[in-house]
């Protein structure tokens, strides 16, 4: 999606707290102050803002309940078929355009304007080819990281400093260890990217279908709170999406050492 | 000079190369005649675009489509040669492996042992002078570092003829001459016949035994000067009156090839100009 | 100096595009014959000749063409949205040096957060209608519009403050005549993802709670079991998005300056 701005660690030895922090803890505290007043002002429509000792307690019985877990791990299975299947193609097609400037050219087209379009609405179809179940999501979910994950791949292998491949070839290196030890280490940053990326995409992929048309897994879990108006349980469960969505993020990333390599 | 023998290692004999482009078809280097002897260092100089990254291109073997032909010991070079080392103009060390792995890549490719390559690249890069950065990634080193890791990985490869291609023209003047002065050291201690691409006339007078001077576009060779001063040399070398005198003839074949590449590259600017507006 | 090898443009250049053409016809062909022998029943993909045809329905019996300027009205008004308020917030950020550190890797952190999942929310809160459905879109392109404001503005080349500067410009003279024209194509590429994210999660939500314009058209006919007209209606969800990137491209490639 974005790239990620400079990320501004202040340090924590300066006085007591630096303003920063202060800043942000008072931005916090506000945030919830307004929330837990509104709540209990009883302006807005009942439960659409609930108390916060509510959400908490929710969240509570939520991260206690074995049903909820069962729910994840189906979800969590979705999203990493979904990434496999999305990954391994989307990596493999990716490096034949990148290394081809004939197929580049001829395919690229289609995959780039194709790429940012709602998936979502391929579901219908989804559900004609790979029925109700799991399949469906699954396939959303590929469909949803395939693109940005080829396209990623693409770009980054035409991004190697040409100099390097030179390099590799002057030093008589043969295909294979052309690939070894230069494609592959010098991609390893659009890659993890490209992977990244479309992690995000196939969870916002299955998620969706899920909350569409299922009778299982976190989606569902969601639809569920909603027709039944338990707003706590639906604030608890996009939290700890939430929260899951964007440590994922950040492990992806640092599991793949994008912070170990620098270039000045 | 007792290091230079007269057998000729490298010979290029008569090479010409042409580019498509949009405008048209562009000579760029045209009908070029050189030979390096066993021990020699070499240098070609001329004005940007007097085709010499072209010419340093086809003797590394990674330019296929010339006229002509370059031999190296005997040896027609079609394609990269074991013979040549080639140290590039851009950075070109791998940021994601330590100075030492930098060093032992030719090494790893052809198979040598971990342990046996360890050490090899352990000698060059006490060579280069990097002792005590083994471990650094490129990334935590300077500019001037970093070229001196890509000399180092190219003669890690024991090339016969090491073929550089202004190595130093991203430096700022102070760091290119201390680094002239380490590469001048090296070649004299191994006796590296060497070939030196660049543009900077004190570079090349400092360095070399003869100097081949290209003309612009098309690349002929223009003069070939013999570069009679005493060596051991150092950056020492080039406050003295003899120097300047090189420099001086030198500059005056260069400053009419420069002109005219100046007054071209004026004229494709102008058209281009005219073709947006 | 870098050796550029370029043919001449004729032929070279248009070939590869035709063989991706080529492909693609030759693609639909087939689909169109394994359909028709029956190796692919009728009933899961519609040959294609079929979803062609299904286009004049859309137009004639499912007022796509309605549906279309709806779903560009919620986008519309997403869209002045998200710059306002995104430029606005961005440019708040970026005078306030101090909310900018405690708060740009949290809007960065959001731009990853799977915002769309909260559409159920959404309803609850504004109900079923257009406004759960921009309010979607605008949530989800906010975030690439404030961090480009701020890459935009803080990545002005430094001498061209200078520039202002030297000139005595007060401060608010050095943000409408350098600052801000400096950083205009970085926001602009901020807007552009912004609207595209809106696009996607406009159309999306459509979609999910059977409501609008395009999306809904879709459920509808997916509802129906009308496949022809499901797919035609996909394709032409397709198609407008295909133009509405390339058109934000080109006003993109029009604001940057020439180097």
């Amino acid at each position: 999606m974005v790239k990620t701005g400079r990320l501004t660690r202040t340090s924590a030895a300066g006085p007591l707290l630096s303003p920063v922090t202060l800043l942000r803890i008072v931005l916090v505290l506000a945030l919830l102050a307004i929330w837990e007043l509104l709540a209990r002002s009883g302006l807005l429509y009942r439960d659409v803002v609930p108390s916060l000792v509510r959400i908490a307690r929710a969240l509570g019985s939520l991260l206690s309940d074995g049903g909820y877990y069962y729910n994840l791990g189906v979800t969590a299975g979705e999203i990493g078929i979904a990434l496999l299947i999305g990954g391994f193609s989307g990596i493999a097609v990716g490096l034949l355009l990148g290394g081809n400037r004939f197929l580049a050219k001829a395919f690229e087209p289609y995959l780039y304007y194709l790429g940012p379009t709602p998936k979502i609405i391929f579901f219908p179809v989804m559900i004609m080819w790979f029925g109700v179940g799991s399949e469906s999501k699954i396939a959303l979910g590929t469909l949803s990281c395939f693109f940005p994950i080829a396209l990623n791949v693409a770009a980054g292998m035409r991004q190697i400093d040409t100099v390097l491949i030179r390099v590799g070839k002057s030093f008589r290196a043969t295909t294979a260890q052309m690939v070894r030890k230069i494609y592959l280490p010098a991609m390893r940053h659009p890659i993890i990217n490209g992977v990244r990326l479309g992690f995000g995409f196939a969870l916002i992929g299955t998620l969706l279908a899920e909350t569409k048309l299922s009778n299982k897994g976190i989606g569902f879990l969601i639809i569920q709170a909603y027709s039944t108006f338990d707003m706590p349980r639906m604030y608890a469960m996009l939290i700890v999406l939430f929260v899951l969505a964007i440590g994922a993020n950040a492990a992806i990333g640092r599991l793949g050492g994008l912070d170990a390599i620098k270039r000045t | 000079m007792p290091a230079v023998s007269d057998s000729a290692l490298l010979k290029v004999d008569a090479v010409s190369v042409r580019f498509d482009t949009a405008e048209g078809s562009i000579t760029a280097v045209d009908d070029v005649s050189l030979t390096v002897k066993q021990g020699e260092f070499l240098s070609v100089i001329g004005p940007s675009g007097c085709g010499k990254s072209t010419l340093f291109n086809v003797i590394g073997g990674l330019l296929g489509n010339h006229q002509g032909e370059v031999r190296v010991g005997g040896e027609t070079v079609s394609g990269p040669h074991k013979s040549i080392g080639m140290v590039f103009q851009e950075e070109s060390t791998f940021p994601w492996r330590t100075v030492r792995d930098n060093v032992a890549f030719p090494l790893e490719l052809i198979g040598m042992p971990k342990e046996k390559r360890s050490e090899r690249a352990r000698h060059f890069i006490s060579m280069v002078g990097l002792d005590g950065f083994e471990n650094r990634f490129p990334g935590e080193l300077s500019g001037g570092m970093r070229q001196r890791v890509s000399l180092a990985r190219t003669l890690a490869s024991e090339p016969k003829i090491l073929l550089m291609d202004e190595p130093f023209a991203a430096l700022d003047e102070q760091t290119r001459l201390l680094l002239g002065d380490k590469v001048l050291q090296i070649q004299q201690q191994i006796k590296q016949t060497t070939l030196l691409i660049t543009h900077n006339i004190t570079e090349a007078v400092q360095m070399s035994d003869r100097i081949l001077v290209m003309t612009y576009r098309p690349g002929k060779v223009k003069r070939i000067v013999d570069i009679d001063l005493p060596r051991p040399r150092t950056s020492e070398i080039v406050g003295s009156e003899a120097f300047g005198r090189y420099v001086a003839q030198i500059w005056n074949d260069l400053r009419e090839e420069a002109n005219r590449g100046l007054r071209d590259e004026e004229k494709h600017a102008l058209q281009r100009g005219s073709g947006t507006a | 100096m870098t050796t550029v090898v370029s043919r001449p443009r004729a032929a070279s250049a248009y070939l590869p595009r035709l063989v991706g053409l080529a492909t693609v016809i030759l693609a639909l062909l087939l689909a169109e014959a394994i359909i028709r022998i029956g190796w692919i029943s009728q009933f899961i993909v519609p040959p294609p000749s079929e979803i062609a045809a299904s286009f004049a329905r859309l137009f004639l019996e499912e007022h796509i063409v309605h549906r279309f300027f709806y779903t560009v009205g919620e986008c519309l008004v997403a869209g002045v949205m998200i710059t306002v308020c995104g430029v606005g917030i961005g440019v708040l950020m970026h005078r306030v040096r101090l909310l900018q550190q405690a708060c740009e890797t949290w809007v960065a952190a959001l731009a990853s957060a799977p915002f769309v999942l909260a559409y159920p929310l959404f309803m609850v809160i504004f109900g079923r209608n257009a406004w759960t459905i921009i309010m979607m879109g605008f949530v989800s392109g906010l975030p690439p519009v404030i961090l480009k404001t701020i890459e935009g503005i803080s990545g002005t080349r430094r001498v061209l403050v200078n520039v202002g500067r030297s000139f005595n410009l007060t401060g608010s003279q050095q943000f409408r005549k350098i600052l801000f024209p400096a950083a205009m194509p970085t926001i602009f590429v901020g807007v552009r993802l912004g609207l595209v994210f809106a696009l996607i999660n406009i159309v999306g939500t459509e979609f999910l709670i059977n409501f609008g314009g395009l999306g809904q058209l879709i459920n509808d006919l997916a509802e129906r079991y009308d496949l022809g007209g499901t797919y035609a209606a996909i394709c032409f969800v397709i198609l407008v998005s295909v133009c509405f990137f390339m058109a934000l491209e080109q006003v993109e490639r029009w604001l940057r300056p020439v180097d």
